[in-house]
């Protein structure tokens, strides 16, 4: 679904996550007001005001209502969360069953090792080079297929069919098609008497697949945001600039873009997040390789973990991750906020 | 003149990336079509590099007769997982989202701080001690460590409260009046009046369901308990790499998803503006 999700579980959850940070975004707040001061208004009329048992019975209600939920989130999220920390700081490993108090021990150690750097290298190389090409192609499909004409529909639904596609099977497919001998990519390029290219054994080239790849699963999500944010802009304005002289460029530059802004931080937000987190298609086409030239930061913690058994190093390499991507969330969130709200 | 170039221009777009948008998944199901040594054969552009020249449903066969890694097995554990935390986590989540969307209680606004505080927790993190978690409660291996950490989706309750707003206090007052109780203004006059608000997130649920990797991929070891995605990769992880069959495996697991996608995606799309683009 979605902009390259990390795991399935990702995209939309990190959506909400920005969509409640953002400036204005928030309408949950909104409604809880809007009841707060219904509630306000009830109580100032004393004639209206409800009996206290229905209250109590209601607040009861709402409680038992909420509790599933609440115990839910407390024993999966919240407990594992402080757990997470606390395993942080510790020598933990699961085959040696070790288990000693490291203070800051593995955090300082992450930071010198070549391995986790690199890791974040590849990370971040990830999305710079994701960001801006898979945010302009979506752009430009939603512009493409904003205006109703005859078939509009059936592009719609086509350029959004990859995102129905699990990542797990994109990643497959398209390790079948990068196959050096066999694969549709390389026969095509033959065909047309071009070089061949070798996206999953050669280091220089293989983190350009997988972006080719990601992209082409995650276009079609960040197109209908766009759509979205598109058909928020009302017509007149078009209307008027056409009226004042203005070409389609400038028409898309003065009108589109500056309307925009708010989908695009959202849309630059989440691309970020999910782009910095990617793991499935690295696990399945190249597995970090060749000569780790694709292991990116979520590999590197997979791989401590669950391959040596080292907790209680890959819980701090978890920790140090998610700082980061807290710092870039809030520097991105920093520079949309300075601009003019409509 | 310089109209017609345009025309002409933005329909070959549309058309390249209509074109590369369906490629990938018409190669993998003609792929699936075709037997072992075909695959390799065709390595000149020409007509049997798009089209099978020898159909075959052997690969299919292949994968639902082998005992060794039992297909249909595979798509039932996943498919009965997917619906149990669709469901479950419908009615969960769709009681938390009413209990803030439309009653009052103490400490509500906190309450509600401390759920969306969950969203920026980053799965990352806590894959570990969960998964200590789940060791130590003996549910490595089992269904109910792929079911219950997922039920709950915080993204959930926040786009279905956005929903519950909608509807007036007054209609559960009156029903109050009448002598009803919560649960049954819940599931009498609240549930039916979000029906297509729950079509949106039980889709969305369903394939975050059918589509996760890592999570089972860690806590399920044993052959014959894991999901589709995580055996398919399993496939290729083999000695001698059968392409016609891990093909003819995607295909099953994606087709029908496919397929249920173009019939319904009014509704993802639905789910997607609201996380976003609402503001």
């Amino acid at each position: 679904m979605t902009t390259p999700a990390s795991s399935a579980r990702t995209p939309s959850s990190t959506i909400a996550a920005v969509a409640s940070s953002i400036p204005g975004a928030s309408s949950t707040a909104g409604s809880a007001d809007a009841s707060a001061s219904a509630n306000a208004m009830r109580s100032a009329k004393p004639s209206k005001r409800p009996s206290a048992s229905y209250e109590r019975q209601e607040a009861k209600a709402a409680l038992l209502f909420i509790l599933p939920a609440f115990a839910l989130l407390a024993v999966f999220i919240f407990y594992p969360m402080l757990q997470a920390l606390w395993i942080s700081f510790r020598h933990y490993n699961l085959i040696s069953a070790e288990s000693a108090f490291a203070g800051f021990g593995n955090y300082g150690k992450l930071l010198s090792d070549d391995a986790f750097l690199a890791s974040l290298r590849h990370s971040f190389y990830f999305t710079v080079v994701v960001l801006p090409v898979q945010t302009a192609i979506s752009l430009g499909l939603a512009l493409l297929i904003q205006r109703r004409f005859r078939g509009v529909g059936f592009f719609r639904t086509v350029y959004f069919l990859p995102v129905a596609v699990s990542f797990a099977i994109a990643s497959t497919i398209f390790r079948l098609i990068y196959n050096k001998d066999y694969g549709m990519l390389n026969i095509v390029l033959k065909g047309l008497g071009l070089p061949v290219l070798d996206f999953l054994s050669n280091p220089d080239i293989s983190m350009l697949g997988i972006i080719i790849l990601c992209i082409w699963r995650a276009m079609g999500f960040v197109m209908v945001i766009f759509l979205a944010g598109l058909n928020n802009i009302p017509d007149y304005l078009y209307e008027a600039a056409h009226v004042d002289g203005a070409g389609p460029l400038q028409r898309f530059y003065y009108v589109t873009i500056p309307l925009l802004k708010r989908t695009l931080a959202f849309v630059v937000i989440i691309t970020t997040m999910d782009a910095l987190k990617i793991f499935i298609p690295i696990y399945i086409t190249t597995s970090g390789g060749p000569a780790g030239s694709t292991s990116t930061v979520v590999h590197f913690i997979y791989e401590t973990a669950f391959k040596q058994m080292n907790m209680g190093y890959a819980a701090a390499a978890a920790f140090l991750f998610f700082l980061l991507v807290l710092a870039i969330s809030a520097v991105q969130l920093r520079l949309f906020r300075s601009d003019v709200e409509y | 003149m310089s109209k017609s170039i345009g025309f002409t221009l933005r329909w070959a777009t549309l058309l390249l990336v209509a074109a590369v948008s369906l490629f990938p998944i018409y190669w993998m199901v003609m792929s699936s079509f075709r037997t072992h040594e075909e695959i390799f054969r065709y390595t000149e552009l020409g007509r049997g590099l798009f089209l099978p020249v020898d159909w075959t449903l052997q690969n299919y066969r292949d994968i639902f007769l082998d005992p060794a890694k039992p297909f249909g097995r595979y798509l039932l554990n996943t498919l009965s997982v997917s619906v149990v935390v669709t469901a479950a986590g419908l009615l969960i989540n769709a009681m938390a989202a009413f209990s803030f969307a439309k009653l009052r209680f103490p400490f509500k606004k906190g309450l509600l701080a401390l759920f969306l505080s969950s969203l920026v927790i980053p799965y990352e993190v806590i894959m570990i001690p969960q998964y200590l978690l789940m060791r130590d409660l003996g549910w490595i291996n089992s269904y109910k460590a792929l079911i219950f950490p997922q039920i709950v989706w915080v993204f959930g309750i926040f786009m279905l409260i956005q929903f519950f707003a909608d509807i007036p206090r007054d209609i559960l007052d009156a029903a109050r009046m009448d002598g009803a109780r919560w649960p049954r203004i819940f599931g009498v006059i609240v549930l039916p009046a979000a029906v297509p608000a729950l079509i949106t997130l039980g889709i969305m649920t369903f394939l975050n369901q059918w589509d996760s990797f890592l999570w089972p991929l860690v806590v399920i070891n044993e052959e014959k308990r894991q999901v589709i995605q995580v055996a398919i990769s399993s496939y290729q992880s083999l000695r001698g790499i059968s392409w016609g069959k891990i093909m003819a495996a995607t295909t099953i697991s994606s087709v029908p998803i496919l397929a249920v996608f173009v019939l319904l995606q009014r509704y993802y799309v639905q789910g997607i503006t609201m996380s976003g683009v609402k503001g």
